[in-house]
């Protein structure tokens, strides 16, 4: 009787909870996914003739899978984009041909990424792309696990995985590495939009015994970080962000342990090829509808590096001050900025200086005429070494960019004129001659819309001038380009064609015609099919040899791309 | 005669009491600046100790390191340094033997640079070099010392387009400048630049693109630090703005994040620097490729 009972219980409590979910949709799925195809030829002539490179890989299949799916109280959001041929050009990968499986899921050019999330608690599964911070890790794709977790006001996060696989190297293969494991951390506490405080760990440490062919060169390496980061938002727009940061960076495991350099157990144990330096960055500023300043140091040790920013260029301080406002009803717009960078900061014989201006000024003078006016100067200087001049490179770019729009019952037009003058000068080390590179950009844009019909055409025409002592290089090109929809706007169709005549010197000049097209059809609400073709013919005149070479490049997409949801 | 020969003898003696082995080395007149990165680099330093002659020899390697006016900054800490006994064929010693970090000691701002940063100061040295007795460190070979300069070397900075500069599709369509700072401090031979291009995908962060995508342009430069690159329609970006769409500056003076969803393309680029040889020029950097830090740059043709 008490089964009984208990059955009916239960029977009537799965029935409320049937009735409940057919009532009110508890599941609900967005997102896209998609399949891509790009193919890619190159006929060049005469034959055997190799003066032009394969730019994209012959076929390629890319597939993205990214739905979310969502309850009330869960949300499981996929991130799967992965491709069918391995095209990496850097890095231990470059160049590898088949892979296994473990290499094929580490291959920065695939994601195989589940993040499913419980009110403040999130479960990160594959491969993720963490910024924790500016100066511990955020550059690197790692696949493994962790989670990120925010009860309250309070953050603790961490992972830990694989960042590359062990690769081994051969002649003509793949540049090879050692297998990397990484961890991170950071511990915080945070009030969206007012504060945040937070102290970020990352370490990364190369496997020795990974591979048994490693790279010419390469020495297993590890590293550990340490930052701590505050932000501030003050009222009436005022912010403040800081962070600082130590590293302790082993270039070579194979060195052996010592008690020279200070070790920071148990993170990393200090070997004769441990570096160990800071970093430092911090921003103060006021934000405002119409008033924007800023100033921002950053500064970099020479021994200063970090497994999760690889391409960071220490032993450098930079400062700048940017600013932006609006004035006269927010009809002129102008955005400037002005400062400093200095390399080699720690050399001080070799210390190069680069200074940074740059200035856009738009305004618009009335209902038919709008001006931009942008300034960029980059100079850079440094002493030579031995050398009797120092290094000294100086940019100017000025570009002036007026537009006029005039309208009628039928159409707008908009006539748009652009130009830009730069030059560059660089100085030899040797005799202290500076050489001018100057460029000169003309481009004139006109494109009529017309208030009754769908298309929308385009014209341009480009003139570019290049000089420096001894060489002339000039261009014309006009181009064109036409959009419409079609099939009941089912169909968005693009077509543009380009010719360009371009002449070196007093060579004879050079030929390209371009031809492209673009057919993007919607199936229904949620499946869009797009395609993409286009043709480049090149021929050159008798600047190089064989004279009168020439090649047509073609480029082919098509891809099916789904809409998960309403 | 008699004196002469007496004379002659004690000469002799002399000589073995102070110098049984004879050492010779060859040193790179500019080595990298990372001394922690000698090591590895047999071009850097090679010692060659001649063979002992039928006597029974222990030594350890006396190193140190001077200024151009003679003043000591780092030798070796004898106690702690590795005992070798003299073979009777010619043994050759590298960097890592040589300067075994571990066992040097370094003086005030050279010793706090060295731990720092893995290199010692840009100026001029001279390493000095000897073989002595492990037990009361008399000479067992005369010291020989080479001088050398070293400069820390700085790769490229990439100038233009400058990080997350958002150029006008109608011209960057047809061609972009590329320009860069030079190596310095200036190599005696001229250096090569690989200026490489890639365009970051959807879904893809600028990082990712870098180290999977295939260059859309990959070429060489030698002598000059700018490039004109032709595009030919391969970065083909974007459609011309439509009625609807909204434009509220021109793309001169937007920026990334004015930028609407789907109405630019986004790339990478960087210089790898080489030497005569095609090697990567570096000086200790993590990756040792000598890719300088990429800079991202957007094409759009109208910003939102």
């Amino acid at each position: 009787m008490r089964k009984k009972n208990q059955s009916l219980v239960l029977l009537m409590l799965l029935s409320t909870l049937a009735a409940a979910q057919t009532t009110t949709p508890k599941i609900k799925v967005s997102g896209t996914m998609g399949v891509n195809y790009e193919g890619y030829g190159l006929n060049r002539n005469p034959a055997g003739w190799t003066g032009f490179s394969q730019r994209k890989p012959w076929n390629q299949v890319r597939f993205n899978f990214q739905p979310t799916i969502t309850t009330p109280k869960w949300s499981l959001p996929f991130n799967f984009n992965f491709a069918t041929t391995p095209t990496n050009a850097f890095g231990p990968f470059a160049n590898i041909g088949k892979q296994n499986i473990g290499q094929y899921i580490s291959n920065p050019m695939n994601n195989f990424a589940v993040n499913p999330t419980y009110k403040w608690a999130e479960i990160q599964l594959g491969t993720q792309y963490l910024n924790y911070s500016n100066l511990s890790t955020g550059d690197i794709g790692i696949f493994g696990a962790g989670v990120d977790l925010k009860p309250g006001k309070f953050r603790v996060k961490f992972f830990k995985g694989i960042s590359q696989q062990g690769i081994n190297f051969f002649s003509g293969g793949p540049n090879g590495s050692y297998k990397r494991k990484n961890w991170m951390a950071q511990l915080g506490v945070e009030r969206e939009g007012k504060y945040e405080l937070s102290f970020n760990f990352a370490k990364g440490k190369d496997d020795v015994n990974s591979i048994t062919s490693p790279p010419p060169g390469l020495k297993a390496q590890e590293g550990f970080t340490l930052s701590m980061v505050t932000k501030i938002n003050f009222t009436k727009g005022w912010y403040m962000n800081v962070e600082g940061a130590q590293s302790l960076y082993t270039k070579d495991l194979a060195q052996p342990l010592t008690n020279l350099i200070k070790s920071f157990k148990p993170f990393l144990e200090a070997r004769s090829s441990t570096v160990k330096d800071y970093a430092g960055e911090g921003m103060i500023g006021r934000k405002s509808k119409d008033f924007d300043i800023g100033l921002k140091v950053k500064y970099l040790g020479a021994g200063f590096q970090t497994v999760g920013y690889p391409f960071l260029q220490p032993d450098r301080i930079d400062y700048t001050v940017n600013t932006r406002f609006n004035a006269f009803k927010n009809k002129t717009n102008v955005t400037a900025s002005i400062g400093q960078r200095v390399n080699n900061v720690s050399n001080t014989s070799l210390r190069a200086k680069q200074f940074i201006g740059n200035l856009n000024w738009f305004s618009q003078i009335d209902d038919h005429w709008s001006v931009n006016i942008n300034y960029n100067n980059f100079g850079f200087q440094s002493n030579s070494g031995i050398n009797p001049y120092g290094i000294k490179n100086v940019s100017n770019d000025l570009g002036i960019n007026p537009t006029y729009t005039w309208s009628n019952e039928k159409m707008i037009h908009l006539l748009s004129l652009s130009y830009n003058y730069s030059k560059y000068d660089e100085r030899d080390v040797l005799t202290g001659l500076i050489t001018s590179n100057n460029t000169h950009t003309a481009l004139l844009t006109y494109v009529p819309t017309y208030l009754s019909k769908d298309m929308t055409p385009d014209f341009t025409v480009m003139y570019f001038l290049n000089k420096l002592p001894g060489f002339k290089t000039s261009l014309l090109t006009v181009s064109s380009g036409l959009s419409m929809p079609a099939a009941k706007k089912k169909l968005q169709l693009r077509g543009q064609l380009q010719y360009t005549f371009s002449k070196n010197n007093s060579f004879t000049g050079n030929n390209n015609f371009i031809a492209s097209c673009s057919i993007d059809c919607k199936m229904n609400k949620k499946l869009t099919w797009t395609n993409y073709l286009a043709t480049n013919y090149f021929k050159y005149g008798n600047e190089i040899i064989p004279n009168g070479a020439n090649y047509l490049e073609s480029n082919f997409r098509t891809g099916l791309q789904y809409r998960f949801g309403k | 005669m008699k004196k002469i020969f007496v004379l002659a003898f004690s000469l002799f003696l002399l000589q073995m009491s102070k110098g049984q082995l004879t050492i010779n080395f060859v040193m790179s007149a500019t080595p990298p600046s990372a001394i922690t990165s000698w090591n590895d680099k047999k071009e850097v330093l090679s010692l060659f100790v001649s063979p002992a002659q039928g006597i029974q020899l222990t030594y350890k390697i006396k190193t140190e390191i001077k200024l151009s006016d003679g003043t000591v900054i780092g030798r070796t800490d004898l106690a702690r340094a590795a005992t070798y006994t003299a073979a009777s064929t010619n043994t050759v010693y590298y960097a890592g033997d040589v300067i075994p970090l571990e066992n040097m000691i370094f003086t005030g701002k050279y010793k706090t640079g060295l731990e720092r940063t893995g290199k010692l100061l840009s100026d001029n040295y001279q390493l000095c070099v000897s073989l002595v007795r492990p037990t009361d460190y008399s000479p067992v070979a005369d010291e020989k010392c080479r001088s050398f300069y070293l400069a820390s070397l700085q790769l490229p900075i990439l100038i233009k387009p400058s990080n997350e500069e958002v150029l006008d599709a109608a011209v960057a369509n047809q061609v972009i400048i590329f320009r860069w700072s030079p190596v310095v401090p200036r190599q005696t031979l001229p250096v090569r630049y690989r200026l490489n291009v890639m365009e970051v995908l959807d879904h893809q962060s600028a990082m990712q693109a870098f180290r999977s995508n295939q260059p859309l342009l990959s070429t060489e430069i030698r002598g000059t630090t700018q490039y004109n690159w032709q595009v030919q329609g391969i970065i083909n970006c974007c459609s011309t703005p439509l009625p609807g769409d909204t434009i509220i500056v021109p793309i001169q003076s937007a920026s990334p994040a004015t930028l609407a969803a789907g109405s630019f393309k986004k790339y990478v680029w960087t210089i790898q620097t080489l030497d005569q040889q095609g090697r990567a020029l570096g000086d200790g950097n993590i990756n040792g490729d000598g890719v300088s830090e990429p800079a991202i740059f957007y094409v759009s043709k109208h910003s939102k």
